[in-house]
Formats: C-alpha cells, structure tokens, sequence
C-alpha cells in the first residue's frame, strides 16, 4: 500500500471513530474516489446544514427585532457577536493587567509607554463617542418632539374641551336638581337617568384622553437604534481608556516591582533615623520597621487579584461537571453490576432509583448545599479545603462548598442514566460467554472482571454519555442557584446586571455552553466506540 | 472401562403443564482415546447431548458419568468448543487462550503463559494471527481459536459440538485434517458432533446417529473399520468408505421418513391469536380461554 492511500484510511478510520462522518466524503473527493458520489454527500451532509445554520441566522435576524424586552429588543446575531467580543475581551484585559502587575525591569517601561500612547489615542474617540451620543439623542429628542407636538396639543385641547363641557354638564344639573318636584318618583327617576348619563359621557371622555396620552408615550418610548450605537460606541470606547488607565496604574505606582522598591526605599530611610533615636521615639520606629518588613515580605509573593473571566468560568464549569460525574459513575457503576448480577438486590434497589430518578436538580441543590455547608462549617480555615486549594493544577479552581455542592447536585442528577444501563448491561450478557465461564470454572472476580464487565462495557459508555449530557445541563443550573464560580454564575451576574450587552452576553453562553455540550458528547463517543465489538450488545 | 457414559438420560424443558422433551433415555459409553462422532439432523438435540456431556446442562432423570463419577458442573477436563465459536470478542487470539490457560494453571509464570498461548495458536496454525480481535478473523481462524482455546486446556475429553458445520468445504476440509492431526499426535477421547456424514467416516472410530427429535434417542452405532491415517483423496476409492458412507446415508433418510410418518404429516403451527386492542374488564371472569380446535388439514 502506498504511503497516501495507508494515510487516507488512517484518517478515515478516526473520523469514523469521532463519528464525524460528514468529513469523510470530502476526503475521499480529495483522493478522488468517486467524485459525483461523495459531491452529492457533501451537498447532503455538509451544504445543507450549512444552508440551515444560515437560514436560521436570517430568521433570527429578521425576528429578533420584533421581540421587544425591557432592556431594549431581542439582540440579533450581530448584537450577540459584538457580546461575545465584549467577553473575551474583558478576559484579555485582565490577563494584561496580571502581566502589568508582574512585569519587571525594561519591559514595564516599554509596556508603559505602549499603554500610554494607546490612552492618548482612545482619548479623542471618548469625546468624538460622547459628543455623537449627545447628537443622536437630540436627534432623536427633535424627530420625537416634531411626532409628539401635534399629539400634545391635540391633548391639551381636548382636555381643557372636556373640562368645560363637564362643568357645563354638572352646572345644568344642578340647576335641573333644583326645581325637582319632591314626590314624583317618575321626575325623581329621570333625574338619576340624567346623571348617569352625564357621566358616562365623561369617562368616554376620559378614555379618549388617555388614549391620546398613551400614545404619546408610546412614541417617547421608541429607542433609536443610532443611540444605541452611539452609545455602544462610548462604552467601548469608555471601556478602553478605563483599562488602559488601569494598566498604566498597575505598571507604575501599583506594579509589585515598584511597590516593593518603594517599601525598601522606606525601611532603609526608616533605619537611618532609628539608628539616632533613643527611649520611646526609638521603640516606635523599631515597631514601624517591623511592620513595613512584614508588609513587605507579603507583597513579594502577592499577585494581582484577577476577577473570574469567562474561560475561567468555563474551565471551572468542566472541571465541576467532570468531579460531578466522576462522583456519579462511582456510585452507578458498581451499584448497576451488582443490580446486573443479583435480581433480588436489583428488587431491592427498584424503589429507590424509581423515586430518586425524576428528582430535579433544583430540589437536590439546595439539599446538597446545605449538608456541604454542614460538613465544611468554617472553609476558610478547613484543612480539606486548604489541602484542595494547595493542589496542583486544581488548585487555581479555589474548591469551596458552593463548588462541591454543585458536582453533588451533578452526581445525582446523571447517575441513574449509567445505573440503568450498567444494570442492563451485565443482566444481558451474552449466555455464550457465561458458558465459557462456566467451563473455565472462572472464579466470582475473574468472571466479573474477565467476562461481565468488559461485555457490558459498550453499554456501561452509553450511560456514561448519557449522563454526561444531563450532567452537564445540570450544572448550569446548579452553578446559577449556588452562586458557584463557572457558566451559570456568569449568566446570574448578567442576568442582575441589567446592562445594554447583558442579553447578548447571555445569548453567548446559549452557543457557549452548547459547543462544549457537543465536544464532551463527542469525546464519549470515541470512548463509546472504543470499548464496542461486533456481536456484543450495544445501543 | 468407559470414560464417559451416559445411562438413560433424558433432558426436558419447560414448565410441567407444557414439557417439551429432547432426549429421551439415552445410553452412551465413550472408551478412552476413542474418536466417536455422533451425528444427527438439525433440531434433533444434538447441542443438548453437548451440553449435557460437557456438564452445562443438568439430566431430568438419568446420569452422566465421567470416570465412574456424576458430572455436576462444567470442568475444564471436559473441553467443550462451542458451535458459535463463543470467543470473547474484546480479547485479542492469544488473550483468548491465554484466559483459558490461566484458568487450568493459576500459577503459571508469565513467560511460560505467553510461550504455551503460542504453542497452542501455532498447533492451529494462526501464529500470523495472534493479537487480531476475533471480528478482524473469518470464520475459519475464529474456529480455529476457538479449537486452540478448548486444546489449551489440556481436557481430557474434546467435546467438538458441530465445530465444522459453519465453515465452507475447503475451510472445512483443513480443518478436518488439522483436528485429525492433532488428535493423531495426541491421543485423547473426542465425541464430535456432526451432519455430514462423510465427515463422520473420514474422522471417527465409531458413528452413533441421533434420531429425529422431540425426545430423541441414539440408536445402533457403525463401527468404522479403516486404517489410519486416513487419506481423504484415496477415500472415495475404498470399499469400506463407501459401504459405510450409502449405510449410513440410507439409514438417516430411513430416520427422517419414519419420523415424518410419526407425526402423522402435521406440522404445528404456532398459537396465534389476534390482539385485542379493547379494555380489559377489570371485574375477575373465570370463564377458560377456548381451546384452539387441532385444524388438521395444515399444510405439510
């Protein structure tokens, strides 16, 4: 076999094993096998989903405006873009601001000098975004004031009409009030008549009036979509001084080097003068001294202390969704095989899956929490949090009751997929491999390890994908009631924010959170297919 | 003194109201080192009989005996090779022996495992195959494993149920020398279940026909006279082959008429009602569900 064709099968032998199949037509037209045949795969498998995601995109766009909220209208693909840049650009600026904070030497001076050449830049666009937003909205004050003037002397016309018409009403009668004759219920009866219809002709009135005022409203109310650009504009803009300013702060005055040159600088002043003094005043400045020292000692292996970033977030919600799963499969795996292997525990066991299965996350959250917060009553100083906080590589994740909590809320929310199917798994073995068991005298472990567990496997993995998917959804919502680092808190503080780029930035998580839904299925998948042979039973 | 026997076992399934039986007394005794074939047609019970030789099923009345003592369970002297080849597909052709060997010998150390593993794969001639899965073989390697497994347990008895019958002739016909090879060099009982009947006369010493189930039996054996080794391309020339070959041919047709005649022409058909679909009525009726009239002019 050639080189090219040995390397062509081991690519497609791995796109079938990701089952990403769609890809494998365009690598055989690379290799030109076929091409009418794999075009018209691709036109099927690739071009039409395409032309469905645009599609769709179109829909959005043309839809998203009609769905008005109270912080402005639904935000379009591009509205939600321009979200996502906000975010990732938030991310970035805090990682220069780390780097700002820890840089030394001839590097800070010249960052400095980048920083401060930039905010000379960003200035006049604050003023040029400022003064624009100032236009458009007297633009927009003149186009609404032209709409609502005619409205509002029509208003003001009619008001004044109907009050005069309804003093009118009432002075007749009075006057007809009178002259009624006492006795004559059928005059008496008329009167009343009148009356009533005096003022139903002044709530007609009434309404008229209102209407007219809601429409005035109505008009006050319209966002001019320049003013929110405009306004886009100056936060951006607005944004980017701020940081560079920030930056600046953090690479002159604030920046560790510095900062620490400085409290030397002070210690070693500070010493020269207690060197002269004697009695009291010298016992204060060894007090001053020893205080400056110990200051100085922390701030040498301080950092900057960054705020959660969105990849952070994300990273933390994995590595939640992982620790909840792992938990969960701990717990379904060894219970599902003894639910294979023994009906009558499987009897017993019944009950409890039957009610615990449908339990929402929601209800086991709060739980969870509270007996995490029972267990772990004072985290700051608990040697298990501070073993978990010391850790490598997981230690950045700051583990804490919220966190925990969460992955128990996953665990038990995803295990019954893989329980179920554990169980199914090891209680359909193939009756053949039993025998060969049965012949070979394999003994309680070996049968387990040697014969059951591997033939369950395929079944074991599609719980296991099964429950990661459910996890998953699980734990946005637990990290949202929890108030958990990770997605779901990001969505909460969005959510409280109320800012103009709050719905994007959650319409962001909406594509965020299902991309990384898609790769973890994926890679159970590949897992899946791994641990699958012909002729053993699978989904 | 048999090795194997068998005094009047019968095996039945099914709950007592509807039993369904398979063999009916049976009596087989099996020498040591002797080669007998035991043949029969499909759905006669012929995997039952193997079953029950090899101790995976359990006789209704009756004994199996092995060495004078009742077979109670599988045991690894009682090699069996299963028809479907039953080899564990998530383990490569030597991990299959290998788990085979481990179970015989626990203590073996991990070279001499490795070096009987591939004694035995090459006995069968697949040392070009040993780390292959079983679904990247053909059927003929997968028999072949299978028979490199059952052997590398060192049974006393090789129970070989239909080992062949899966395979095309060519296939099939190296296998056939291969087993007769083995055998030849060494020499261990063997009951091989088949049916063909030229399989039969080329490979045992003697030929016990199964008759035609429900509740079949073994009937009169053919003793096979020939020298061996027998050669497979001089063998339609001999006159005992032949002779041995139209006798028993005849007698099998003979087997398959009678039993046609026995149950008088009437295949049963299988129950079949059609579904209500209607609410069940929940008050108790205990009325009895109509006996299905015997419709006897089913087709044949």
């Amino acid at each position: 076999m050639k080189f090219t064709d040995k390397f062509k099968y081991t690519l497609l032998k791995v796109i079938d094993l990701s089952g990403m199949t769609f890809l494998s037509p365009v690598i055989r037209l690379c290799y030109g096998e076929e091409p009418k045949v794999q075009l018209q795969k691709i036109g099927q498998w690739i071009l039409v989903p395409i032309a469905g995601v645009l599609a769709f995109l179109f829909l959005w766009h043309v839809t998203s405006g009609s769905i008005k909220t109270k912080s402005g209208t639904l935000p379009n693909p591009e509205q939600t873009w321009r979200g996502y840049k906000a975010i990732n650009a938030h991310a970035e600026r805090e990682n220069l601001k780390m780097e700002a904070y820890d840089i030394v030497g001839e590097e800070r001076e010249e960052m400095l000098a980048d920083a401060r050449l930039q905010l000379s830049l960003v200035a006049p666009r604050v003023v040029s975004t400022n003064a624009e937003v100032t236009r458009a909205k007297e633009a927009i004050e003149i186009e609404t004031k032209a709409l609502i003037e005619p409205l509002d002397t029509e208003y003001k016309e009619k008001k004044s009409e109907f009050k005069a018409t309804a003093l009118e009403r009432k002075e007749f009668l009075i006057l007809a009030a009178e002259s009624l004759p006492l006795g004559n219920v059928e005059a008496y009866e008329k009167f009343l008549a009148e009356v009533k219809a005096a003022e139903s002709h002044n709530e007609a009135d009434k309404d008229e009036l209102s209407l007219l005022k809601k429409e005035i409203d109505k008009i006050r109310e319209i966002k001019s979509p320049d003013v929110a650009d405009a306004l886009n504009e100056q936060t951006l803009a607005a944004e980017e001084q701020q940081f560079l300013m920030k930056q600046i702060e953090l690479l002159s005055d604030r920046n560790r080097a510095i900062q620490v040159e400085a409290a030397t600088g002070k210690i070693l002043d500070y010493k020269k003068d207690f060197l002269s003094l004697t009695g009291k005043d010298a016992y204060a400045k060894a007090r001053t001294i020893a205080r400056e020292q110990s200051r100085l000692s922390k701030m040498g292996d301080s950092s900057y202390a960054k705020p959660a970033t969105i990849w952070y977030q994300v990273k933390r919600s994995v590595f939640c969704v992982f620790t909840g799963f792992l938990i969960g499969t701990a717990i379904a795996v060894p219970v599902g095989i003894f639910c294979g292997l023994n009906s009558t525990f499987m009897a017993a066991m019944t009950p409890f899956i039957a009610i615990f299965k449908p339990v929402s996350p929601i209800v086991w959250l709060p739980i969870a929490l509270i007996v995490v917060s029972g267990l772990i009553p004072d985290p700051d100083n608990n040697p298990f949090i501070e073993f978990l906080w010391d850790l490598p590589f997981i230690g950045v994740y700051k583990i804490n009751p919220a966190f925990i909590a969460s992955a128990v809320t996953v665990a038990l929310c995803s295990l019954w997929a893989t329980l179920a199917n554990t169980a199914l798994g090891v209680a359909s073995i193939d009756k053949d491999y039993i025998n060969v068991a049965r012949v070979l005298k394999l003994g309680f472990f070996a049968r387990l390890f040697k014969i059951v567990i591997p033939s369950a496997l395929p079944l074991i993995f599609a719980g296991l994908r099964i429950s990661l998917g459910v996890g998953w959804m699980v734990l946005i919502a637990a990290e949202l009631l929890s108030s958990s680092e990770g997605i779901g808190k990001f969505v909460w503080d969005q959510f409280n924010n109320g800012a103009s780029d709050s719905l994007a930035k959650m319409m962001v998580v909406v594509f965020l959170v299902g991309i990384i839904g898609l790769i973890l299925d994926r890679i159970m998948i590949v897992f899946q297919r791994l641990v699958t042979f012909e002729g053993t039973v699978s989904v | 003194m048999a090795i194997l026997e068998v005094n009047n076992a019968s095996v039945s399934f099914g709950p007592i109201s509807n039993r369904y039986e398979v063999l009916n007394d049976l009596n087989l005794k099996v020498e040591e080192n002797e080669f007998v074939a035991i043949i029969g047609f499909s759905g006669a019970g012929k995997s039952t009989l193997m079953s029950l030789l090899a101790g995976l099923q359990k006789a209704t009345s009756g004994k199996v005996l092995f060495k004078q003592k009742p077979i109670s369970e599988p045991r690894p002297d009682l090699g069996i090779m299963f028809q479907n080849y039953s080899l564990l597909p998530w383990l490569s052709v030597l991990d299959n022996v290998k788990i085979a060997i481990n179970a015989v010998q626990p203590k073996l150390s991990k070279s001499a495992l490795d070096e009987k593993a591939h004694h035995y794969v090459k006995m069968v001639k697949l040392d070009h195959a040993v780390d292959k899965k079983p679904q990247e073989l053909s059927g003929g390697m997968r028999q072949r494993a299978s028979l490199a497994r059952t052997l590398s347990l060192d049974p006393e008895v090789l129970l070989l149920d239909e080992p062949l019958s899966a395979l095309d002739a060519l296939t099939r016909s190296e296998l056939q020398d291969q087993i007769l090879n083995i055998w030849e060099k060494n020499k261990r009982t063997v009951v091989m279940i088949t049916n063909d009947v030229d399989e039969a006369v080329l490979m045992a010493d003697r030929i016990i026909p199964l008759t035609m189930g429900p509740a079949a039996t073994l009937s009169d054996e053919f003793k096979v006279n020939m020298e061996r080794p027998r050669n497979r391309h001089t063998l339609n020339d001999h006159p005992e082959f032949m002779r041995l070959k139209s006798e028993i041919t005849a007698f099998m047709m003979g087997l398959n008429q009678e039993s046609k005649k026995g149950t008088g022409d009437v295949i049963p058909m299988p129950k079949v009602k059609p579904k209500s679909f209607s609410l069940p009525v929940m008050s108790p009726t205990f009325k009895q569900n109509p006996v299905p009239v015997k419709n006897s002019s089913n087709v044949a």
